[in-house]
C-alpha cells in the first residue's frame, strides 16, 4: 500500500485544517461580530467622505434684471500643520502669494492642529499660483464669495454677507432665509487614491442655490440720485446726505442712498457709522418739511382753507413764554401764502387753532412715531410724544418741525401719499423673491396702510405746493415744463455741548413730487450739517430738481407743455 | 449538458463582473463631467460678475466723459415729445415707433 498515507498522518492533517478552520472562524467571529461596529465605522472612514455642500447664496438684482450682487466660488487656503517638515519655508512661499507677512504664515503653520485656515477667498489668480505651487501640507477649496459688482452703488440697502456668507447687514440680512443656500452633507466613496469613485447621493437632488430677489430699485434712477446727492454733499461740505426716491402711487421704494458711501465688497473695518442706512435709522428734526402734514391736517378738518387769512405778526411772536420768529416778517397772508413762505408764526397758529390732540391723530396717521414698516433692517419709530407729554409751547413747535424726529423713509411715505391722493402706502424695496427655476414665488404687491386725507385735500395741497416751488423757497427745484410739487425744510440740531438748538448745525431738506398733475416721482432730499448756506432751497431743492428732470427724462416722462404730436403725421 | 451550465454561469459572473466595472468606470466619467461642469459654471459666474461690473452705470458715464468727451444734456435740451394715439398706421419701411426724443439744437435723424 505504498502511496497511500498512513491513518496517522491523515489525523494530523486533518487536526491541522480543523484547527486552521477553527481559528478562522474564532477570527471571524472577533471581527464580524464583536468588533463589527468599530471596524465598519474605521472602514467608512477609508473609503467614505462626507463633504459638506452648500448651495450658492442667491442672486440680487435691480427691476430691470440687473445684478446688483451674486456668488461666486473662490478660493480659499489651508494648511495641514501636522504635515509639514518645514513650516519656515512653506510660509516663505506662500507670502508673496497671499500677502500676509511670514511670521504671521509661519506662526500659524507651527501650530499643533491638523487644519488650520491661511487666507480665505482670495483672487481667483491666486488660486491658480498656489495650485502651480504644489506645496505639501498647503491645500486649496472653493468657496462662495459675496461679489458686489457695482461697488458702493446702492451699498446702504444691499449691506453686505460675512465671511461665511451670511447676510449681516440691509437687504442681505432681511432676507438672508430666502437668500441662504441649502445646506446638505453628502457622502462620497473613495478609491485608493482618495478619488471620489461614486457618490452614494449621485441620485438625489443637487443642493439647491438660494432664492434670488428682484429689486423696486432702478439701478440707473439709483446711480443719477447717487451722483447728485455725493456732488451736493462734497459741495456743501456737509457731514452726509439722505436721497429717496419712490412712485407714489405703489410705495416701491426707486432709489436710496445715503453718502458718503461704502463699497460692500471691501467693508473690513469699516464702523457701523459708515453702513448704517440712515434713510431709515436716523431719526431728524424735519423743520418746515413738516407744514405740508400740518396744512394736510388744517385742510382735511377744515379748520383753514387756501385763501383763509393769517396775521404774520410782522415776523416776531411770542408763545408760551418764548419768541417764535420768521426769516421772513409778513403782515396778513393767505394759507397758501404762509406754506410758500414757510411763516413759522403761521404755522404755529394754525397748529394752535388745530388743538393738541386733533394734530397729533394726523401725525399718527401719516405715520409718524410708527415704523413704516419697510423691509429693511434696523428702522426707527422716531420721535412723537403724545399730547400727555407735550409743554406748552410744544404743538407750536410741532407745527413747524421741532420737538419731533422723523426718519426720511416716513417723510417720503407721508408726502407719497399727498401725492397720490390720500393713500399711505407702505414703501418696499422687493418685487419679487424667485427660485432657481427663476419662477416667482412671492411678489410684493402695493399696499395701502390706511386713507389719511381726502382725495380734494391731497389735490388743494398739491396746488399749495407747487406755489413753494413757482413763488416761494423752493424755486431751486424747478423742472422746467413739469409742475413740480414741494416744500422746503431747515431745522436747526441740538448742540451736544450745550444741549440747546445751534445756529450752525442744521439740517436742510426738501421733499416733493413730480409731475404735480400725475406724479409719477416723489423725493426727499436730506443735506445733514452743511456749511455755508444751509437753508434746504439752498442746498436740498437743486438736488431734487437735477435728480428729478434726469430721472423724467430717464423715464420717458413727458412735460405737461411739452409738444403734441401725431405720430402718423409727423414730419420727423 | 454540463458544458452549457458551465458556460451559462460563467457568461452571467462576467456580465455581472462587467456590469460592476462599468459602473464604476461611469462614475469615474460621471465624476469628470461634474468637475467640468463646475468648472464652466465657474467661469460663467465670473463673466456674469465682469460683465456687470462693466456695465455699471458709473463706469458707463465716466468712460463717456472721460474717453468719448461727452457731456450731459443742459438743462431743457431733452424734449419729451407726446405721441397722440392713432388708428394703426400702414408701417413704412422707415416708420417710427415708440417715444421720439428730440434734442434742441441738434440735427433730427429717424431711426428705426
Amino acid at each position: 500500500m505504498a502511496g497511500v498515507p498512513s491513518r496517522g498522518r491523515w489525523m494530523v492533517v486533518t487536526t491541522g485544517m480543523m484547527f486552521a478552520f477553527v481559528f478562522v472562524l474564532i477570527r471571524l467571529v472577533n471581527l464580524q461580530v464583536l468588533q463589527a461596529a468599530e471596524l465598519t465605522i474605521k472602514a467608512d472612514r477609508q473609503h467614505q467622505k462626507s463633504v459638506a455642500f452648500e448651495g450658492a447664496r442667491g442672486t440680487i438684482y435691480d427691476r430691470h434684471g440687473k445684478v446688483l450682487a451674486m456668488n461666486m466660488d473662490v478660493p480659499s487656503v489651508f494648511g495641514v500643520p501636522s504635515s509639514l517638515a518645514n513650516p519656515g519655508q512653506t510660509a516663505k512661499h506662500l507670502s508673496p502669494i497671499l500677502h500676509i507677512r511670514t511670521g504671521e504664515l509661519e506662526k500659524k503653520l507651527r501650530q499643533e492642529k491638523h487644519f488650520v485656515w491661511l487666507a480665505r477667498k482670495l483672487e481667483p489668480e491666486q488660486g491658480r499660483r498656489l495650485e502651480r505651487l504644489a506645496l505639501d501640507g498647503v491645500g486649496v477649496v472653493m468657496e462662495g464669495r459675496r461679489f458686489y459688482p457695482k461697488g458702493p452703488l446702492l451699498s446702504h440697502v444691499l449691506g453686505f454677507a460675512g465671511m461665511d456668507d451670511r447676510g449681516l447687514e440691509g437687504i442681505e440680512l432681511k432676507y438672508e432665509t430666502f437668500l441662504r443656500g441649502e445646506k446638505r452633507v453628502v457622502i462620497l466613496q473613495r478609491d485608493a487614491l482618495g478619488r471620489a469613485v461614486f457618490p452614494k447621493g449621485l441620485n438625489e437632488k443637487g443642493v439647491a442655490a438660494g432664492h434670488s430677489l428682484v429689486l423696486t430699485i432702478d439701478e440707473v434712477i439709483q446711480y443719477i440720485a447717487e451722483k447728485e446727492l455725493d456732488e451736493a454733499v462734497n459741495r456743501t461740505g456737509a457731514k452726509s446726505g439722505t436721497i429717496i426716491v419712490t412712485n407714489p402711487k405703489t410705495g416701491a421704494i426707486l432709489a436710496m442712498a445715503v453718502s458718503p458711501r461704502f463699497d460692500p465688497n471691501t467693508v473690513g473695518a469699516l464702523s457701523p457709522d459708515r453702513w448704517r442706512n440712515r434713510a431709515l435709522t436716523d431719526s431728524y428734526e424735519p423743520g418746515s418739511t413738516m407744514k405740508v402734514v400740518l396744512a394736510a391736517a388744517a385742510l382735511e378738518e377744515k379748520v383753514m382753507s387756501p385763501g383763509s387769512m393769517i396775521f404774520g405778526e410782522h415776523g416776531q411772536m411770542a408763545v408760551a413764554n418764548t419768541i417764535i420768529h420768521d426769516h421772513e416778517k409778513s403782515g396778513w397772508m393767505t394759507f397758501a401764502q404762509m406754506i410758500q413762505r414757510s411763516s413759522n408764526i403761521g404755522a404755529a397758529k394754525v397748529g394752535m387753532t388745530l388743538g393738541d390732540w386733533r394734530f397729533y391723530d394726523y401725525l399718527k396717521e401719516f405715520g409718524f412715531g410708527d415704523k413704516s414698516d419697510i423691509d429693511l433692517p434696523g428702522e426707527v419709530t422716531g420721535l412723537l410724544r403724545s399730547p400727555r407729554e407735550w409743554g406748552r409751547r410744544s404743538v407750536a413747535s410741532i407745527s413747524m418741525g421741532q420737538e419731533i424726529g422723523v426718519t426720511p423713509v416716513q417723510m417720503i411715505a407721508a408726502i407719497g401719499a399727498i401725492a397720490n391722493g390720500g393713500l399711505l402706502m407702505k414703501p418696499h424695496v422687493m418685487s419679487e423673491i424667485r427660485n432657481t427655476k427663476n419662477l416667482p414665488i412671492a411678489q410684493t404687491k402695493p399696499q395701502v396702510r390706511r386713507r389719511v386725507i381726502s382725495t380734494e385735500t391731497a389735490r388743494t395741497l398739491t396746488h399749495i405746493m407747487e406755489g413753494v416751488v413757482t413763488n416761494g423757497t423752493g424755486s431751486k427745484a424747478v423742472i422746467p415744463g413739469y409742475r413740480v410739487a414741494g416744500k422746503t425744510g431747515t431745522a436747526q440740531k441740538i448742540d451736544p455741548r450745550t444741549g440747546a438748538y445751534s445756529s450752525a448745525l442744521l439740517v436742510g431738506s426738501f421733499v416733493g413730487f413730480v409731475p404735480a398733475e400725475d406724479p409719477q416721482l416723489a423725493m426727499i432730499v436730506v443735506i445733514d450739517e452743511p456749511r455755508g448756506e444751509s437753508w434746504g432751497g439752498v442746498v436740498a431743492a437743486p438736488v431734487f430738481g437735477k435728480v428729478g428732470e434726469q430721472v423724467l427724462n430717464y423715464l420717458g416722462i413727458p412735460a405737461e407743455e411739452s409738444v403734441k404730436i401725431a405720430l402718423a403725421d409727423s414730419t420727423l | 449538458m454540463k458544458g452549457i451550465v458551465f458556460t451559462v454561469v460563467m457568461s452571467m459572473t462576467l456580465l455581472f463582473v462587467w456590469e460592476r466595472v462599468d459602473v464604476v468606470r461611469l462614475g469615474y466619467h460621471i465624476e469628470r463631467l461634474k468637475s467640468q461642469k463646475v468648472l464652466l459654471e465657474r467661469e460663467r459666474d465670473g463673466l456674469r460678475v465682469k460683465l456687470s461690473s462693466l456695465t455699471s452705470p458709473e463706469r458707463i458715464a465716466r468712460a463717456a466723459s472721460d474717453k468719448l468727451s461727452m457731456g450731459r444734456p443742459e438743462k431743457g435740451q431733452i424734449i419729451l415729445v407726446h405721441l397722440e394715439p392713432e388708428p394703426p398706421p400702414i408701417l413704412q419701411p422707415d416708420s417710427q415707433q415708440g417715444e421720439v426724443r428730440v434734442a434742441k439744437n441738434m440735427p433730427v435723424r429717424r431711426s428705426k
